[in-house]
């Protein structure tokens, strides 16, 4: 059996396995944890300079209240919603299309198309700031919903592009042809045949952009400004407060706007299921 | 009703020509089967009948209508696939009846389709299961009931037994041949397997090197090859191939002296030729006298109903025998062969037939 359980190995393994995995685990989520703590301490806590101790009461309902009744966090945590799902209803259609086209057609500059795609996403975006924000300008688009999902989803669209493409060029080419000789036609081969086959990996696709647009906070500095446009990330910024720093609100706020993605997550879930093609070909 | 007509088809991949002209009638109705060893361009071929590879140069005629130019859906033809080409997300059912849907059949038509195809293949139990879910038999005919219910005039199989095992070869071997007897649509095959050609076809097509080497029934092949390399390829186990020289007349000289006069030798013979005969009409002699040649034995395999062996020429060259389950010759023993003149075939140095044996008279 593979991987062997870890019982049947020499003892010094187990005991080093049990050690350093609880070690590895803290280590890894320590940030998580302290966000977590401080986001349920007294305010008093963090004026005394008791950040990282233990907190000196429960202040669960205070905090999190306070942070939807001190912010408009709410209707950021909507804005976010309407930049990302558009996003990524949009990145993953698009890259649906182009990954088809560039696994099943053979064409002269498939090849160089395909690089194309993929070479866009070694671009470091922080050097497009500048243009990007005159261009969305000039179209009108700056600082409108519009601007912020269509730049996301050009963004975007490369790196999806790549990850579809390949895996579309991983079916069995025989079943496109098959289809073909039955005499149906190319947009419901698309539709009936790859993109059913494809779906755990669209939705890989849809779990992994909604992370990035969801966390994205460049872009949303630099293509929006009013409260009607600004996402979640952004806007957490209201909290800070005038004369302090209101950590427990940050985090709280952060712990509310980090659940989105996981939910996200768990919705999908159920589509990762891999092996689909099996039973097609041979076996 | 569905001819198929190649004039002068060529496939060429980049600058490598893979089929270099092509010409070729395939009788309506009629079972015709592709082979030739791999690589020669046998899938090829029939994927430029099917439609999934553009012509080159040349035509390709269904049913007297002009084809090379014509999509694949309508060419009236339907393919199965080595690899079957299930749709793994669809039940049988789906599966059989996806083609008809999407090109605008009515549900009763399909329904009715799907039952006849099920009928024929014994797939009514099945039509509810995933492809996940079939043996390898079933996956097959599934993609053959996927290929009958749209009642193509030509069907075309790419090696569609290949990947069985043995025993359900031979079943799924009757079964389509039962099928090309009942649908008498025009079918062509492709395969390796001897047994599946010699068993099948009405006609075998032996390709080498993108090239026609030889069209015709089975046994025409087996019993008239045109060429050395049909005459190698036809047949199992192979024809044996001894190098002689022209003697006096219709004489052949063979390795370690002896002679074998061939009747009815229409051709004249000169310098080194080669002499095939099949390892099933060589015979043992009892004596010297009857023998043409004196052979050791390098190998035997004793199969209780023949026994093969296996043995060397004085020359080195190797050749097999097919002899009865009676005889008792061991490794490293001599063993008389006699080489009957009607089963000799006579090659002139460049591989083509100058003389087939004719074992009826
Ligand atoms: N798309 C392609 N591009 C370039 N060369 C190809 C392509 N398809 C096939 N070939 C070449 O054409 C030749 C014939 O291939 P083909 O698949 O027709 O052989 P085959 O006779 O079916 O062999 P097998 O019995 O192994 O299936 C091979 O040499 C192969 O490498
Ligand atoms: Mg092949």
């Amino acid at each position: 059996m593979f991987p062997r359980p870890i019982e049947k190995s020499a003892p010094w393994v187990g005991i080093a396995y049990k050690v350093f995995l609880p070690i590895a685990l803290i280590l890894w989520l320590l940030p998580l944890i302290g966000i977590a703590i401080t986001s349920v301490r007294p305010a008093s806590d963090l004026a005394s300079g008791n950040y990282f101790g233990m907190p000196s009461g429960f202040a669960f309902v205070e905090n999190y209240s306070s942070v939807f009744k001190n912010s408009n966090i709410g209707w950021y945590i909507l804005n976010s919603f309407r930049v990302t799902i558009p996003t990524v209803i949009g990145a993953v259609a698009l890259s649906c299309l182009t990954g088809y086209a560039l696994a099943v057609y053979k064409f002269k500059s498939n090849l160089f198309v395909f690089f194309l795609f993929v070479a866009g996403n070694f671009v470091p975006f922080q050097i497009l700031a500048i243009p990007v924000r005159d261009l969305t300008l000039k179209m009108g688009l700056y600082d409108t919903m519009t601007g912020l999902v269509l730049f996301h989803v050009a963004f975007q669209t490369g790196f999806c592009t790549l990850f579809m493409r390949n895996f579309m060029k991983a079916l069995p080419f025989a079943l496109i042809e098959s289809a073909r000789v039955e005499g149906v036609n190319e947009f419901k081969i698309f539709w009936h045949i790859v993109l059913p086959l494809v779906r755990p990996a669209m939705a890989a696709l849809a779990v992994l952009i909604f992370t990035f647009i969801w966390n994205d906070y460049f872009w949303a500095t630099v293509m929006a400004q009013s409260a009607d446009v600004r996402p979640v990330t952004a806007g957490m910024n209201e909290l800070k407060g005038q004369y302090k720093v209101a950590w427990e609100l940050i985090s709280a706020a952060a712990i509310v706007a980090a659940l989105p993605p996981v939910a996200m997550f768990f919705l999908m879930q159920k589509h990762f299921i891999a092996g689909l093609t099996l039973g097609a070909t041979k076996g | 009703m569905a001819t198929v007509t190649l004039k002068n088809a060529k496939k060429q991949f980049g600058a490598v020509e893979i089929i270099k002209g092509i010409d070729l009638s395939v009788a309506d109705g009629e079972f015709c089967v592709f082979v030739g060893p791999s690589g020669c361009g046998k899938s090829t071929l029939l994927r430029m009948i099917a439609g999934l590879e553009d012509f080159t140069s040349g035509s390709l005629q269904i049913g007297g209508k002009e084809m090379a130019k014509v999509e694949s859906a309508d060419r009236g033809v339907a393919m199965v696939f080595q690899s079957y080409a299930l749709y793994p997300h669809m039940t049988v059912k789906q599966n059989i009846g996806f083609g008809l849907k999407m090109t605008g059949h009515s549900l009763a038509d399909i329904e009715g389709r799907t039952k006849r195809a099920a009928d024929m293949l014994q797939l009514e139990p099945l039509l509810d299961r995933k492809p996940s879910q079939l043996s390898g038999g079933q996956r097959q005919r599934v993609a053959i009931g996927r290929a009958i219910v749209r009642n193509p005039e030509v069907f075309l199989f790419d090696e569609p037994l290949s990947n069985l095992d043995a025993a359900l070869r031979v079943q799924m071997r009757i079964q389509i041949g039962k099928l090309h007897h009942d649908l008498k649509a025009t079918m062509i095959y492709v395969t390796h397997d001897q047994v599946e050609a010699m068993t099948m076809a009405d006609k075998i097509v032996v390709l080498h090197a993108g090239r026609i080497e030889q069209v015709g029934s089975p046994l025409e092949l087996y019993h008239r090859p045109n060429n050395m390399f049909v005459a190698g390829f036809i047949g199992s186990p192979k024809m044996n191939f001894v190098n002689v020289e022209a003697g006096t007349g219709s004489s052949l000289k063979l390795p370690g002296g002896g002679t074998v006069k061939i009747d009815g030798m229409k051709a004249k013979l000169s310098g080194k030729l080669t002499l095939g005969i099949r390892p099933e009409h060589v015979e043992l002699a009892k004596k010297t006298a009857d023998a043409n040649v004196s052979t050791v034995v390098r190998a035997a395999e004793y199969l209780g109903s023949e026994t093969m062996f296996y043995v060397t020429l004085p020359d080195g060259t190797e050749a097999a025998v097919k002899a009865d389950g009676l005889a008792k010759t061991q490794v490293g023993d001599t063993l008389l062969l006699h080489f009957p003149p009607k089963a000799c075939h006579v090659f002139d140095p460049d591989g083509k037939t100058l003389h087939n044996g004719d074992l009826s008279k």
